[in-house]
C-alpha cells in the first residue's frame, strides 16, 4: 500500500492495441497499480485511441478492451485525445447545445475526452509519469 | 516550474510520433512549465530547417514551426551529435536555436530533468 498522500501516476499510451505490447503492458502495470493504492491516469495518445473501443474480441491477443473498461470500474481515469479520436472517427467533437459532443456508440463507457491541455494537468497531477510506445 | 523531458526519435513525416511529441511539448510550455525536447536517432531530422509539402501530398505537418514556437515559448531543444553525423546533418543546416550535444551529455541532462519523461 501507499502511505501517507494517495500517489498519482500518469500513464501515456502512444501505440494500438494488438500491433504492439505496449497496451497491453500498461494496461497490466496500471491494475497492478490501482491494487498497491495509487490513482491512475491514464491519456490515449494518437493510434492509442484506438484502445477505446468499445467490443473488441481479440482471439488470441490480450483483450484490451476489456482491460480498459475494468480499469475505469477499478477507478482508474481514463482520458482520450480528442482530436486524435474526431480524426479516426470515434466521436463527432461538435458544439451541441454548448457543449462538445462526445457521444459515441464505439467507445468503452467512462473514457473521457480532453484537449492537449488535459494532457497537460494530467502530466502536472502525477507523481510519477510512465510512458508506452512511441519509441 | 514543473519540467518535462520529451524524447523524439522518430522523423517527421513518415510518422505522427515528432509532431505529437511537440504539440505535447507546446501543451506543455505554453502554461508556464519547463520543457527539454532530445532529438535522438531518426528525430534529429525535426531539426532540420526548410522543412516543405509544397505538393500537400504527406498531409502529416512539418514541425519546423512547432520547433520555432516551442524554443520561441522558452523550451530547450537538443540534437544528438552522433545521430546527425551519421545521417549528413550538419549544423548549418539547423533551425536555429537548437543545440548540439553529445550522447555523453545528453544522458546526465535527461536524468537531471527528468522527473516525467514521454518517448516518441
Amino acid at each position: 500500500m501507499v502511505e501517507g498522500r494517495k500517489k498519482t501516476v500518469g500513464m501515456m499510451l502512444f501505440s494500438a492495441p494488438f500491433s504492439s505490447q505496449y497496451a497491453d503492458h500498461m494496461c497490466r502495470l496500471a491494475e497492478k497499480a490501482l491494487e498497491k493504492g495509487y490513482n491512475v491516469e491514464i491519456f490515449l495518445y494518437g493510434d492509442a485511441v484506438h484502445a477505446q473501443m468499445s467490443e473488441q474480441r481479440p482471439k488470441t491477443f490480450f483483450p484490451v478492451g476489456d482491460a480498459i473498461g475494468r480499469l475505469v470500474e477499478k477507478g482508474a481515469a481514463v482520458y482520450s485525445c480528442e482530436i486524435c479520436s474526431i480524426a479516426r472517427g470515434y466521436i463527432k467533437g461538435e458544439l451541441k447545445d454548448g457543449k462538445k459532443d462526445y457521444s459515441s456508440t464505439k467507445v468503452i463507457a467512462g473514457i473521457r475526452f480532453c484537449s492537449i491541455y488535459g494532457f497537460v494537468e494530467m502530466l502536472g497531477r502525477a507523481d510519477k509519469v510512465l510512458s508506452f510506445g512511441g519509441s | 516550474m514543473a519540467k518535462l523531458v520529451i524524447e523524439i526519435s522518430h522523423a517527421p513525416f513518415g510518422h505522427e510520433n515528432a509532431y505529437s511529441g511537440l504539440f505535447a511539448a507546446m501543451g506543455w510550455v505554453s502554461v508556464g512549465n519547463e520543457v527539454l525536447v532530445v532529438l535522438r536517432g531518426d528525430g534529429v531530422h525535426v531539426a532540420r530547417k526548410g522543412q516543405a509539402d509544397p505538393l500537400g501530398e504527406i498531409s502529416l505537418p512539418p514541425t519546423e514551426k512547432q520547433v520555432v514556437d516551442v524554443l520561441g515559448e522558452g523550451g530547450r531543444i537538443v540534437a544528438d551529435r552522433r545521430s546527425l553525423e551519421v545521417r549528413g546533418v550538419r549544423k548549418d543546416m539547423l533551425i536555429e536555436g537548437i543545440e548540439v550535444l553529445d550522447t555523453d551529455d545528453i544522458f546526465p541532462l535527461m536524468l537531471e530533468e527528468g522527473e516525467r519523461v514521454l518517448t516518441f
